[in-house]
This record gives structure tokens, C-alpha cells and sequence, in this order.
């Protein structure tokens, strides 16, 4: 969404409506950097991020027709994202176990080093600890790790959050306490292992 | 230590991975646009035109029943509408012929 200023979002939903497919093409080409950076962040194992755009997609022109501008449309975008990426989640009823012996040599020395000092991670270990915090991610049930990563990566606000996803401030704040309850026990389980 | 406190092994390790840039394009790959708008609205025609052909036909079927139903009851519709002299032994019929006389 490059050009947010000039882009008239108003008009292109009237055209598109009235089933302009130029005026579809110019809502995708709009709309895509917003939703492939939640397929991104959201991604789940053996899925093309394209495929999941384009299902994503699919499903917007489908309910096009439902959309009464109670809130801004690429929040409702949003959410029709946010719902499809989970769905995927959810679809993937294992969840891989987190073990040292899986992690590579840097994702292993990231994480003893985390949890034997309270230094902070080099710059240069950003990529392990992106991969480690990724496969920590993937241990949480799909909403939960929904709310962590756009709280502790993304840094966005409750009110953000549930701009994006359609939930209320309880039911946020419910799913970052079960997460990081989840992950606080995933670390002392951690901790026992390496120990042991 | 708790998940949320700055100091957890999690924050330090959501800290270095929010530090990795993420330089990949967001904008759509070539023709993915094109291709997308032109599913989405092909889907949408093949919706509406099922749904013409299932209510035409239903609106044939429909007319087809109200024939022959029209057919086989044909004698009892044009009955109803020639015989209009009292039944005989009808209740009804006695006690207005009764009250006539």
C-alpha cells in the first residue's frame, strides 16, 4: 500500500462491485503488501505464501458484497487474513516437538546463552534467535501464538490487535496470558532438559 | 521470571529476531494481480448463472405440475364453476329451503 494517499479506495469497491475486474486487479496490487506481510507472520509449515494470498484474496471478492464500511476495509481485510492463516494452523493438527537435539549449532548456542545469562543476543545471532523464536512460536495453539507474535514481535498494541483480528480486549488478553503461561513452562521444561 | 519481564530468555530472544530486517518485496508478483481478478470474477459469473439456470428450470418444472394438475382436475374446476344449484340432503340447503317456504 505504497501509495495510500492517491489510491481512491471508495471508488475502486464501487467498480468493483459493479464487477470491474480492472478495478479488481487495482485492489489487489493495493492490498497485497497488507496481506502478505500477516501471511508471512503467519505462515504455516508446507504452505506457499502465495497460495495463502490468493485464497485470502478469493475469499474478499466472495464476501465483497457483506462488507457495510463498519470499519476501515483493510482492517476487515485483515481480519479475513488473519482467520485463514489460523484456519491453516489449525488444519495442522501436530505440532512439531521444540528438542535441542533439532536445533542447529548457532539456534542451540543462541538459546543455552539466553537462558544461562542475562546478556543480551549479538547482533549477529538475530537470524538463530528468529529461527528459534519461530519453532518456540509453532509449540503454541494457532490464536495464542497469534496474539504473542503481534505483541512481542510486531510490538502492537491490545487495541491494534484487535482492530486487526475482530476479537475483544479480554479475549486478547486471555490468549497472551495462556501463551506465555505455555512459554514459560516450555522454558523451565528447557532449562530441566539441558540440565539433565 | 515471567514471559512478559524484559529480562526473560523470550524477550531477549523476540528482541534479536525483531532486529532481523525483513527486506523481501510486499508488492504482488507479476500477474498475480491479473490472475486473482480474473478467478475471483469468473467464480462469480459461474455463482450467478447456476443460479439462473436452477431457477428457470424450477420455473419449467413448476409450470409442467400446475398443468397437469390442472388436467387431471379438470371435470372438478369446471363443475365448481357451472353447478351452483344446492346439494341435495345438504343441511344447509334444507334450512334455507325451509325458511324460504
Amino acid at each position: 500500500m505504497a501509495d495510500d494517499q492517491s489510491f481512491d479506495l471508495a471508488g475502486c469497491l464501487d467498480r468493483v462491485r459493479q464487477r470491474d475486474q480492472a478495478a479488481a486487479r487495482e485492489l489487489v496490487e493495493h492490498l497485497h503488501p497488507l496481506v502478505i506481510r500477516i501471511v508471512r507472520s503467519h505462515l504455516p509449515r508446507r504452505v506457499a505464501e502465495e497460495d495463502l494470498a490468493q485464497e485470502i484474496f478469493m475469499k474478499m471478492f466472495t464476501r465483497i458484497g457483506q462488507y457495510q464500511g463498519a470499519v476501515p476495509f483493510p482492517h476487515w481485510v485483515s481480519r479475513i487474513a488473519v482467520t485463514t492463516c489460523i484456519d491453516h494452523l489449525r488444519a495442522q493438527k501436530r505440532r512439531p516437538e521444540f528438542r535441542w537435539a533439532d536445533l542447529s549449532e548457532n539456534e542451540a548456542e543462541v538459546l543455552d546463552s539466553v537462558m544461562t545469562n542475562e546478556n543480551d543476543v549479538a547482533a549477529n545471532d538475530s537470524f538463530a534467535a528468529h529461527e528459534l523464536v519461530h519453532k518456540l512460536l509453532g509449540q503454541l495453539k494457532p490464536d495464542d501464538r497469534l496474539v504473542i507474535q503481534y505483541l512481542d514481535l510486531e510490538q502492537k498494541t491490545i487495541a491494534e490487535i484487535c482492530a486487526l483480528t475482530g476479537w475483544n480486549t479480554s479475549l486478547v488478553k486471555v490468549r497472551a496470558f495462556r501463551a506465555r503461561r505455555k512459554l514459560r513452562k516450555l522454558f523451565e521444561e528447557l532449562k530441566r532438559k539441558e540440565r539433565s | 521470571m515471567n514471559p512478559s519481564d524484559s529480562r526473560h530468555p523470550w524477550q531477549r530472544l523476540a528482541a534479536a529476531a525483531r532486529r532481523l530486517p525483513d527486506d523481501r518485496d510486499t508488492a504482488a508478483p507479476y500477474g498475480f494481480a491479473t490472475r486473482v481478478a480474473a478467478l475471483a470474477m469468473a467464480s462469480e459469473r459461474v455463482r450467478v448463472s447456476l443460479l439462473e439456470r436452477f431457477s428457470l428450470r424450477a420455473m419449467g418444472i413448476a409450470c409442467l405440475l400446475m398443468v397437469a394438475i390442472f388436467a387431471a382436475n379438470y371435470s372438478a374446476i369446471a363443475g365448481a364453476f357451472t353447478d351452483d344449484s344446492l346439494v341435495p340432503g345438504d343441511p344447509v340447503a334444507e334450512m334455507l329451503d325451509g325458511s324460504g317456504s
